[in-house]
């Protein structure tokens, strides 16, 4: 669904985007560049005060008489997830954006001092040509292995199906099949990378608890962390034929002051850039031509084809994220 | 061109592969006379979870038990499979070095049919357009396209090919090309080229079955098409789900500090 920018990618002389690829593993998930003038990208406080002044919308229903989210929907556009809170332009991966946190109103996720310091280690120790790095390799983004955790699932492209019982997300290397019928989560000593995914209606809204979450995930590929403790809520609303209001709130008082919340809206493809409209995005190609494979999945084999990749994160010295583990 | 031509090849070779070998695999050959319930777009129904129960994932062919392998009979049909003398020698490398050269062993996409018949259960979702095989073994996905449009142009090399469906009667049959030479069909090393051509069928067989049919076709590695049957079971456990086997995570953890490791070598 990110198909014109996976190209440009692609087009990139191969040294060129290997560096690129260690430097800034978020661009293998098909990002673009960008130059310092970028104006900063808008996210969750644009989104904020744009939906407040939606007017009220009533979805359309499936045959089971639930809203029908059903469709290909973009991500969150942007910087493509590589920064999340709010920053000035870094480098040509991570151009100046809004925080996606929405709740608390200052941008920033609530850590406890514990994961402030650890957090600000990670951070530290990214080796990526950063201000105020510590000189060491530390960890990279699980992104740079390929792997997918939540919330970051719900970040990206995804096209949604409904079955009676079950909402269903799929993208060109994953999916999620989340139970709308009350089912019971699996036992919390269980974890997985996208944790275990219960959803129920409320009014127009997709509410989806996830726990048994394993903790080894990021958020984005700074290293803001969640622990295997945490429980995320998402909210899918659909606000108008084309958008739906996304919204995630993680809980987790391990290592985090209170719950906070991000969003951004998630929109139709095929009818306009993704993310908050209303700034002139560079990165942004024209709509895909009429080719007939134009709207089909191909195979990404990201893990498959990223050796390259995963030698050199080796071999530079990076440690693997295992999670953290909170003071008692 | 190219294209059409080896559809037609394969389903002459494909028909003929029916007609002539003697099924000889446990599986019932005739599909009882069963009509599957329709869904909303008028197909037939193989919506559900669904898995094997065999061991075909370590060996294809007859086979002795030895450490962690169960015996089992095999599911080709019509004798061993017909490599091509050299191939067979290779066949053979392979399974003396199975423990390293096992693609498994690297948790790559297994390849078309090999993951089928993993040891994990799967989950089949039909649009209009498509029918989608979630299958837990290494979160993967893939789509059967059924929007008219034929395999793309080549040369493309994909771990699960390029698999495009048509309906007859009540069976998904599935066309899969563009393969590339780095998967394997079991444990046991059996392996063919880039130039696999898989023909699958999907066919219910009661409300809780789905026989499964592959014919194979390789020019460069056996000697002519052959065949592969089992049957599919609905998995009847309550509140049954899809889970994660995240192979390359688990692997990746397992050799990133273990300076032994081999992983990492170029």
């Amino acid at each position: 669904m990110e198909q014109s920018r996976v190209d440009v990618i692609r087009e990139i002389g191969l040294t060129a985007a290997l560096l690129a690829l260690v430097l800034a593993p978020a661009l293998s998930a098909g990002q673009a560049f960008w130059s310092k003038d970028t104006p900063k990208l808008p996210m969750a406080r644009s989104w904020v005060a744009q939906k407040a002044k939606l007017p009220p919308y009533t979805p359309r229903r499936t045959p089971d008489g639930v809203p029908d989210l059903q469709g290909e929907w973009s991500g969150a556009g942007g910087d493509n997830n590589s920064f999340l809170e709010d920053h000035d332009y870094v480098d040509v991966t991570t151009p100046a954006q809004e925080s996606f946190v929405s709740d608390p109103p200052d941008g920033k996720i609530p850590y406890t001092p514990w994961a402030l310091a650890k957090r600000n280690e990670i951070l530290a120790g990214l080796a990526r040509g950063w201000p105020g790095e510590s000189g060491q390799r530390l960890y990279t983004s699980p992104g740079s292995f390929c792997l997918t955790a939540a919330p970051v699932f719900s970040f990206d492209a995804q096209e949604i199906v409904q079955k009676p019982g079950s909402v269903i997300m799929l993208t060109d290397d994953a999916y999620r099949v989340i139970p709308t019928d009350g089912r019971p989560a699996i036992s919390q000593n269980a974890k997985f990378w996208l944790g275990s995914a219960r959803g129920r209606w409320e009014g127009n809204t997709l509410v989806v608890e996830v726990t048994s979450l394993n903790g080894k995930g990021w958020f984005d590929s700074t290293g803001q962390f969640y622990s295997e403790n945490t429980r995320m809520v998402e909210r899918w609303t659909l606000v108008d034929a084309n958008t739906i209001d996304y919204e995630v709130t993680v809980e987790d008082p391990t290592i985090y002051t209170r719950p906070w919340t991000m969003t951004f809206p998630k929109r139709r493809a095929g009818t306009g850039p993704s993310g908050p409209r209303g700034v002139s995005v560079a990165s942004v190609l024209p709509p895909v031509n009429n080719d007939p494979y134009a709207k089909e999945l191909w195979e990404t084999a990201c893990y498959e084809g990223n050796n390259e990749s995963l030698q050199s994160i080796h071999s530079l010295g990076y440690k693997w994220f295992t999670g953290v583990t909170p003071p008692k | 061109m190219m294209t059409s031509r080896r559809w037609f090849l394969g389903l002459v070779f494909g028909l003929a592969a029916i007609c002539a070998l003697t099924p000889t695999a446990g599986v019932a050959q005739t599909p009882a006379a069963y009509t599957p319930p329709r869904t909303r777009d008028g197909h037939p129904d193989l919506q559900g979870i669904w898995q094997v129960l065999n061991t075909a994932a370590w060996d294809l062919e007859d086979h002795n038990a030895s450490l962690g392998v169960p015996a089992g009979r095999g599911v080709v049909e019509g004798g061993p499979i017909p490599y091509q003398p050299s191939a067979l020698a290779r066949k053979q490398e392979n399974f003396a070095k199975r423990a390293t050269l096992d693609p498994e062993s690297k948790c790559y996409l297994p390849g078309v049919p090999r993951i089928t018949y993993m040891p994990h259960p799967f989950q089949l979702v039909q649009q209009a357009d498509k029918v989608s095989i979630l299958y837990e073994y290494q979160h993967a996905i893939r789509y059967i396209y059924m929007n008219g449009n034929p395999h793309p142009r080549g040369p493309i090399e994909w771990w699960l090919g390029d698999s495009r469906g048509r309906w007859e009667g009540n069976t998904l049959v599935v066309d899969v090309i563009h393969f590339n030479d780095l998967t394997w069909f079991d444990r046991a090393g059996n392996f063919h080229s880039d130039a696999l051509h898989v023909i699958e069928r999907y066919t219910p067989t009661g409300p809780n079955h789905l026989l499964y049919e592959v014919t194979i076709e390789d020019p460069k590695v056996f000697t002519r098409p052959w065949k592969i049957s089992m049957p599919l079971y609905r998995r009847q456990e309550q509140n049954s789900e899809l889970f994660e086997y995240q192979c390359n995570a688990y692997l990746l953890e397992q050799e990133w500090n273990n300076p032994a490791s081999t992983l990492f070598e170029k």
